[in-house]
């Protein structure tokens, strides 16, 4: 049955022109791109702030900035990623790279909201708890990166 | 602060574990992979996937599956090579550059050949004494 839905999410109209187009593919790549950018270098610096470097910087304007853009990153790479998903959509749900990337994505969103919880919260984030969450952070996001990256390549 | 700059270390050692297993990727993009040598593979048309990034037709080689990969969308409409030349179950020919690596079955498209037709991918990868 799922495998009817892929096919025929593939077969789609709109799908069909994004996968034979020969601006609008590479076009939204780029945006996917552009996404994991963003993502992951809003992300990682702030993460590692977080894990406790440069103490001397305050968190709450770092946070400000970065935690949007970061979130902006992962919009723009949710919905590019939905469409590249679905010009190969059969080829992708067999591909364990890819369903390993989606479920560390899951996990990685799950941290990100405790983490929006506790340090939007602000009350005290010099703690161990969020040093782990934050090194996890960094961690799940840059792997998803390599997940995707090799997902074109097996 | 040891402690931070512990995990930080293991961030660093984590990012250099994930680097060394990207490195093992096997580019199928541009031409890297493929062996320098020509060869040409006759077959039976088994699957078809055209589009973007690039195409693959799936062929039946003396009952060994091999991977064809043809050009990107307008590669292929340059060369004539649509969904309705490429029919399951029609032989086809095809003479490109084979994957170096053992056992892996891809071979990289040059020409393809299907009811005396030829569909050239690249012609500039042609042999010159055509």
């Amino acid at each position: 049955m799922t495998i009817g839905v892929l096919e025929s999410v593939e077969a789609w109209t709109p799908v069909v022109a994004l996968r034979n187009s020969l601006y609008a593919y590479p076009l939204v790549n780029g945006v996917h791109i552009l996404g994991v950018a963003l993502l992951v270098g809003s992300i990682v610096p702030l993460d590692l702030r977080l894990a406790g470097l440069w103490s001397s910087v305050a968190i709450q304007p770092l946070w400000r900035i970065l935690a949007r853009m970061a979130l902006a990153g992962f919009v723009l790479a949710a919905v590019s990623g939905t469409f590249l998903f679905a010009t190969r959509a059969t080829e992708y749900a067999d591909s364990w790279l890819f369903l390993a990337k989606l479920g560390l994505i899951g996990l990685a969103g799950l941290n990100a909201l405790w983490l929006i919880g506790t340090v939007g919260a602000a009350s005290r984030v010099d703690r161990p708890a969020v040093r782990i969450a934050a090194c996890l952070s960094a961690l799940a996001w840059v792997s998803v990166l390599f997940l995707g990256r090799l997902v074109g390549y097996f | 602060m040891t402690g931070s700059r512990l995990k930080a270390c293991w961030l660093v050692a984590g990012l250099i574990v994930a680097c060394a297993m990207a490195s093992q990727g096997w580019a199928h993009h541009g031409w890297g992979w493929a062996s320098d040598e020509l060869s040409e593979k006759t077959g039976e048309i088994v699957d078809v996937r055209l589009g973007n990034p690039h195409g693959e037709v799936d062929l039946k080689v003396n009952g060994q599956l091999w991977t064809i990969e043809v050009g990107q969308p307008w590669r292929n409409e340059r060369a004539g090579l649509t969904d309705q030349v490429l029919v399951e179950g029609r032989e086809m020919t095809v003479l490109g550059n084979p994957s170096t690596r053992e056992g892996e079955k891809v071979l990289k498209a040059v020409r393809v050949t299907i009811g005396g037709t030829h569909h050239d991918l690249y012609e500039g990868r042609l042999p010159d004494a055509e």
